[in-house]
């Protein structure tokens, strides 16, 4: 049984505001002075492939990204995590449209060993469109289930529990098929151990460039352009209540809040 | 650009709020660009919903029946979104941004070679072409996006594009879409759904929410919220720390990848203040921050604050509400 997982590498998303700033001309944020981490939402898809992997011996996982050199990291990560296999898209994404990006990966993704399963985070935790799953589902001509938050081997196939708005829903999903991973206690991603992390240093990577897969732009859709990138404006700083003692504060805060017509 | 269209969930006939705000929103922008509203009403008793879509302002109705929604809804609504978009030739497809329109989206965009624009927050028309207004980068930057050429799939974030202009009633046409699903065997099959049980409102109607984060430091730090939240007749909600961390369920989270919420009140208790956390509370009208750290961010945006432990603070202000609400 294979699982591909899709990595992504993005500017650390915890940040705060103030460290944040922007490069106006490119409509980026001023990358280099901001560190990269692995997608959020990737690395519980990551942990659902191991933990499946964890109960059945037969089970291998791949990671698969696109990206600059730079983007080696996270699947370093990975390969300490103890995937399987390890295969890097080497090539500029970032000026890529949406469904060419879906295409090229499912172009890798074809190259590979036939996969069961391919699990994507529910949004990159950068620009978080939340559409690559989607369109890698119908550029692999499979069916696709979003936001799954756990997932279990079943008869024929297997058992997701997908986060919906009033609680959850379990579907059969007998596979191929395109999962996108969306964040619950049981889906946090393991820490690496230090041995695991020592012996990837020398593991190989499958290098591909990006050249070599959807070289034309048949195909392509409409485009978006983004036409402004700024920063929200500045809020105000809260009224701070202070009364001496808890009793006190909190009974101005709730005249304040009577005030205001908020009770 | 001329037409719109766009589908709600009316399964029974009964639509949900968000589902009749979308309707209205795009309604009004129809009206901007004097194009026609074309409304997919999918679920079994769609038709039953025909009236209420017509006053929110659609001008055809066409509605899907069809069983497999109900065990594939989100193939069976992809087959059905397709059909429509034969039937209406819109230019622009409004979903909502909701766990069926996230998934919708991205593959009617990629079938129809569209250009995607996803949790859009508002919109305006420039040369009669839509310009989209998202948050990127967690809430961190504010970007406007449009589509170059060709078929636009957008999807809204609640109150996205909202008018506060009544629209005209539409003309309202109901139609069958005419199209039967038949569920494939490679597709997602639900097996059962898992509602939560909640006592009190519902987040998404509570006047008053009060939330807890990561400084609450384990699920018994929930109690004390709740106690708050009865007071005041509200809802509990909760930081997606507080749910990583197993200590409320993921469908209380608020935010970015949770739930929007708009009330009256809202109590951030614990929260550090990140952007993806408020974006998902900017909308309610007082925002109240209790955290220990005065140089916490959740204080930038609040507009009441309390620099304390909750532990000590939290009791004391149910008791004070308790005391006030009584008078
Ligand atoms: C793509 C993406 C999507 C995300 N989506 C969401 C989302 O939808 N919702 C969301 O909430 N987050 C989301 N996040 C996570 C977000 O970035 C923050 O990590 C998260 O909101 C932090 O939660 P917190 O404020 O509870 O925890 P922390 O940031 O750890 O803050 C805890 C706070 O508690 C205070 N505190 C500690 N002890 C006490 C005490 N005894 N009394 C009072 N105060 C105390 C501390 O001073 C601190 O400010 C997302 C992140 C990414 C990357
Ligand atoms: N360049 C990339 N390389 C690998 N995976 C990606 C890449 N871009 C997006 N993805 C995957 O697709 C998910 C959704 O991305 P997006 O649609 O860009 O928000 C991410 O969480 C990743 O799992």
């Amino acid at each position: 049984m294979h699982l591909v997982v899709l990595l992504k590498r993005v500017l650390d998303p915890e940040i705060p505001q103030s460290a944040f700033s922007l490069d106006p001309q490119h409509k980026e944020p001023s990358a280099l002075r901001h560190p990269f981490v692995l997608s959020v939402f990737d690395g519980n898809a990551l942990e659902l492939a191991l933990r499946l992997r964890d109960t059945r011996a037969e089970v291998r996982v791949t990671a698969l990204t696109l990206g600059p050199r730079a983007a080696e990291d996270v699947l370093r990560k990975a390969l300490a995590l103890t995937v399987d296999e390890a295969v890097h898209i080497v090539g500029d994404e970032a000026g890529l449209p949406a469904g060419r990006k879906a295409r090229v990966l499912a172009a890798a993704i074809r190259r590979l060993a036939p996969a069961d399963l391919v699990l994507c985070g529910r949004q990159a935790a950068d620009w978080e469109a939340g559409q690559l799953g989607g369109m890698l589902a119908e550029a692999l001509g499979l069916p696709c289930l979003p936001f799954v938050s756990g997932l279990g081997l079943a008869p024929g196939g297997f058992e997701a529990v997908q986060q919906v708005e009033s609680g959850q829903a379990v579907y059969r999903v007998a596979g191929p098929a395109v999962l996108t991973v969306t964040n619950d206690p049981g889906n946090v991603l393991r820490p690496a151990r230090i041995r695991d992390v020592m012996a990837a240093r020398g593991r190989e990577l499958t290098t591909i460039p990006l050249a070599d897969l959807v070289p034309g732009t048949e195909g392509d859709e409409a485009g978006v352009e983004t036409l402004d990138l700024r920063l929200p404006t500045p809020r105000r700083r809260a009224e701070i209540l202070d009364g001496g003692d808890a009793a006190e504060t909190a009974a101005r805060l709730a005249r304040r809040l009577r005030e205001l017509g908020a009770v | 650009m001329t037409n719109i269209a766009t589908a709600v969930w009316a399964w029974g006939g009964r639509i949900p709020a968000a589902g009749i705000e979308l309707v209205r929103s795009a309604a009004a922008l129809a009206v901007e660009t004097g194009g026609e509203l074309g409304v997919l009403a999918l679920g079994i008793g769609a038709r039953v919903a025909a009236d209420t879509l017509r006053a929110a302002g659609a001008d055809l109705v066409l509605t899907c029946e069809e069983e497999a929604l109900d065990t594939a809804p989100g193939e069976a609504g992809l087959a059905a979104l397709l059909a429509s978009c034969d039937v209406l030739r819109p230019s622009l497809v409004l979903l909502p941004a909701d766990s069926l329109g996230r998934d919708w989206a991205p593959r009617l965009g990629y079938r129809l070679g569209a250009g995607l624009v996803t949790e859009v927050t508002d919109w305006s028309l420039e040369d009669g072409r839509p310009v989209f207004q998202r948050l990127v980068f967690g809430g961190k930057a504010i970007a406007t996006m449009r589509v170059a050429g060709g078929v636009a799939v957008a999807t809204a974030r609640p109150g996205a594009g909202r008018r506060d202009e009544p629209p005209r009633a539409g003309r309202g046409e109901v139609r069958d879409l005419g199209l039967a699903i038949e569920a494939q065997p490679n597709w997602p099959r639900l097996l059962r759904r898992q509602a939560e049980e909640r006592q009190g409102p519902g987040l998404e109607e509570a006047r008053a929410i009060v939330s807890g984060g990561r400084g609450l430091g384990g699920p018994e730090g929930f109690i004390p919220l709740e106690q708050l939240a009865r007071t005041l007749g509200g809802a509990v909600g909760a930081s997606r720390a507080a749910v990583d961390e197993g200590w409320a369920p993921p469908s209380w989270q608020i935010g970015q990848t949770g739930k929007t919420v708009a009330p009256d009140l809202y109590v951030a208790v614990g929260i550090s203040g990140a952007s993806q956390h408020l974006v998902g509370c900017s909308r309610a009208k007082t925002i109240v921050a209790i955290n220990r750290d005065p140089e916490a961010p959740i204080f930038d945006y609040a507009r009441l604050g309390v620099v304390g432990d909750w532990r000590e603070v939290l009791p004391a202000l149910t008791a004070a509400l308790k005391e006030m609400l009584a008078d």
